[in-house]
This record gives structure tokens, C-alpha cells and sequence, in this order.
């Protein structure tokens, strides 16, 4: 019983306290790959504890002659358990499918309306031809923004605004950081996260934790375009490309990452060893905690 | 070129649409597939049925509109470039709900305000000033 108690415990506490203190963490994001991996390690674990609780009780009601009344427990709790599961597959089947959705539509209007370019500054850089990691399309529209579209037929899309307005090397930051995204398959991090959220009953549902994911996707694709090209173009392009974003998303994200990743930028440089090390220890800690305790439960 | 025909009619439909649109810009009335396929298959020896199969994909994703004309169908551009630009454009930047937009597409800054851009000229000035010295990395 003292198992079953400890899972449900650990369920609870890495749903709903542990993403909001991590949101806060923000030595977090200068070892942002150690900081998502950390990130994914606690939401996994936080659900296996949750569909552990099932089956860790099992034991205790089956087989034993103690009445009615246990295992009407024990079979209330594998139900809970189970329906659980299923929330989470069918959210990640309507998530999943919405996202293909709008990306394959989009996809779609930019192919037709882009023009496809190999003009000197997107033909240039390390990979640009490669064709996995996204070819460049271009809208003729005045706003500047860039963004991609991942997926299968990947996309990195610019619009004219954003050819006019950015020099070679901030144009190259740019690219970089998008390819970034598509060759470190960025979207499925976010689709995990996007998909756990709609999932989780309201009380558990953080949208600081989403927020900062988002965030540590965004650092490392910073830091693979100062890898490429230096700390400045990626600064300049991002003050340059604030324009061009829309004016209600920082309402609904509680505040613009901007400023926060510019902060960041330069610390490619120093990079966090021993911050690094122990993220990756206290992920593998905190992932291994509702297995150990399931096994603990059963034997 | 390896005969790949998913790029391929991507490609034809773009052409297709291209052809539409400088119609419509000229003022035709909506033309006919035998009439697109004079035009744009005849230069890539396309058989008609595929200029019409393009017509048909281009028409069931609302791209293209279709009426019918005695025993002909005849086609037209749905938006204009500039329309559907425009509303390509709003996607990215916001008519999609928001959680959808920022997991469907992944943007290089999705979320700075107006009142940021002082913000973030002061946190670059800061950061040049920081590379400025010694450039030590």
C-alpha cells in the first residue's frame, strides 16, 4: 500500500507543483537540451506514476479473500487508469491530426504562392542544399516574418518583406535556426508537450510549463544559428523580425521571449558541464522513480 | 531529374494557377480546360485528362471555382494572388488558435509586442557592447 501511495504522490507532484517550479527555474535555460530533456523525463514520468496506480493496487485486492469491497477498489482504480490512457491517445490522435492538418493546407497556399528561391543569400550556408532539412519558399508580402513548416515535405518559409529588411549574415541566422528546428524535429517536442496538455484535467494544466518549452526550443535553435554565423546576426535579426510579429500573440503567451533570448545569446559561449550533468541525473532519477515503485508494488 | 510525381503536380498546379490568375487579370471570362491545356500542357505535352485532373484537385481545395457550361466545366481562380497571400499570411500570424499555429509552424519570433521593440534595442546594444571587447570566443 505504501507503493500505490507513493505513485499516486509522485503523480500528483510531478503534475502539478514540479512543472511550475521548473517554469521558474530559469538556470534551466542556459543548459536548454539537459532543460528539455528534463522537461519530457518529469511530464513521462508524472503519467506512467498516474497509470501506474491501477495496476500497483491489483495486488493488494485480488486473490486475497478480503471481501467485496477491495476489489471494487482495486478494478475502480485499473478503470481510472485505463480511462486515462485513453484520454491521452485519443488527444494525441486529435492533436496529431490537427497539426498535419494545418500544415498540410498551409503547405499547400505557400507552395502555390511561393516562390520557390536559390538566390545568393538562401543558396549559400552550410546544408542549403540539402533537402531534408527543408527547402525555402518565399511569399511577396511586405511583413517580415520567417518560420517552417515541419513535417515530411518540410518547408522554411520568408517573405519578401524579410529579404528586404535582413542583411546576408542575419538572412543566414535566420535559416539556421529554422533548420534547426526541422533537423532536431523540434515539432515533436512540442506536439508531446501540446498533446499532455490537452490532455491533463485543468487543475494540472500550466501554461508557464508550455511557455517555457517553447522558450527552450527556441534557445537551442538560437544557439545552432550562433554556431553558424556568431551572437550578433541572431540579435539583429530578432530585433529586426519583432516587427513583423503578430500583436496579440504575447497576450496569449503572457509576455514576449525576445528580450529573454537576446539575454541568452552569448551563452553559447560558457558552456554548463556539471549544470548539464545533473539534469541529465535528475531526469534519469525522476523517469526510473514510477517504474521502480510499480515493480516494488507487483513483487 | 529521379520521376517523382508528387513535386511534379505541385509544380503543374502552380503553373496552372499562374495561368488562371493572368487570365483573370486580363479580364477573361473563366476558361474552359480545353483552353488551359492549349496554354499550359501543350508546352509540356500533358495529356488533357491530366490538365483536368489538376483542375479538379486545384477546384476540391477551394483554390479554383467551377461552373458549368453546357457540357464543359469552367474554371476560374477562387481568390486572387494577392488575396490569398494575404490570408496565407494571417495564418501564420494569427487567425489559427493560437496552440495550433505554434505547434503546426514553427516561427523564428512568434510573440514580441510593439512596447518590446525598446526593450529588445536596449538588450542588443547591451550584447554588442559585451562582443565588442576582445571578441573572445
Amino acid at each position: 500500500m505504501v507503493y500505490v501511495v507513493a505513485l499516486l504522490a509522485l503523480a500528483v507532484g510531478l503534475a502539478v507543483p514540479a512543472p511550475r517550479l521548473m517554469a521558474r527555474r530559469t538556470t534551466f535555460r542556459r543548459a536548454p537540451r539537459a532543460a528539455l530533456v528534463v522537461w519530457q523525463c518529469v511530464s513521462l514520468a508524472a503519467v506512467l506514476a498516474a497509470l501506474a496506480v491501477g495496476p500497483a493496487l491489483l495486488p493488494r485486492t485480488a486473490g486475497v479473500t478480503l471481501g467485496h469491497g477491495l476489489i471494487a477498489v482495486g478494478a475502480l482504480a485499473v478503470a481510472v487508469s485505463a480511462g486515462m490512457l485513453a484520454r491521452l491517445m485519443y488527444a494525441g490522435h486529435r492533436v496529431g491530426a490537427r497539426l498535419r492538418s494545418v500544415r498540410r493546407r498551409h503547405r499547400q497556399l505557400v507552395d502555390l504562392l511561393g516562390m520557390p528561391v536559390g538566390t545568393a543569400p538562401l543558396a549559400v550556408g552550410p546544408g542549403a542544399r540539402r533537402p531534408r532539412q527543408g527547402s525555402v519558399r518565399v511569399l511577396e508580402h511586405p511583413t517580415p516574418t520567417a518560420y517552417c513548416l515541419p513535417g515530411l515535405r518540410q518547408r522554411v518559409v520568408l517573405t519578401q518583406g524579410t529579404l528586404e529588411e535582413l542583411p546576408p549574415d542575419e538572412l543566414a541566422a535566420v535559416l539556421a535556426h529554422e533548420r534547426a528546428h526541422l533537423r532536431a524535429r523540434h515539432d515533436l517536442i512540442l506536439e508531446f508537450f501540446t498533446v499532455l496538455h490537452t490532455a491533463v484535467p485543468a487543475f494540472a494544466r500550466s501554461e508557464q510549463a508550455l511557455a517555457e518549452v517553447r522558450l527552450l526550443v527556441e534557445v537551442l535553435a538560437d544557439r545552432a544559428a550562433v554556431r553558424v554565423g556568431g551572437v550578433l546576426p541572431v540579435g539583429r535579426a530578432l530585433v529586426a523580425l519583432a516587427r513583423g510579429s503578430h500583436p496579440d500573440a504575447a497576450l496569449a503567451a503572457g509576455g514576449g521571449t525576445a528580450v529573454t533570448r537576446l539575454e541568452l545569446l552569448d551563452e553559447v559561449v560558457r558552456p554548463h558541464v556539471v549544470l548539464s550533468a545533473f539534469m541529465y541525473a535528475f531526469a534519469a532519477a525522476v523517469l526510473a522513480a514510477p517504474i521502480l515503485l510499480l515493480v516494488a508494488a507487483l513483487g | 531529374m529521379p520521376n517523382s510525381s508528387a513535386p511534379r503536380l505541385g509544380d503543374l498546379e502552380r503553373a496552372v494557377m499562374e495561368h488562371l490568375w493572368t487570365r483573370a487579370e486580363a479580364g477573361s471570362q473563366p476558361v474552359t480546360v480545353r483552353e488551359v491545356h492549349e496554354s499550359v500542357g501543350a508546352e509540356r505535352a500533358l495529356a488533357y485528362t491530366t490538365v483536368m485532373t489538376v483542375l479538379d484537385r486545384l477546384h476540391k481545395k477551394g483554390l479554383v471555382s467551377q461552373q458549368r457550361d453546357g457540357r464543359a466545366y469552367r474554371y476560374a481562380p477562387a481568390a486572387t494572388r494577392e488575396q490569398l497571400t494575404a490570408q496565407t499570411m494571417r495564418d501564420t500570424l494569427g487567425t489559427l488558435d493560437p496552440p495550433d499555429r505554434r505547434a503546426a509552424m514553427l516561427h523564428f519570433l512568434d510573440d514580441a509586442t510593439s512596447e518590446e521593440i525598446d526593450d529588445l534595442r536596449a538588450a542588443l546594444a547591451a550584447l554588442e557592447a559585451r562582443q565588442a571587447p576582445g571578441r573572445g570566443d
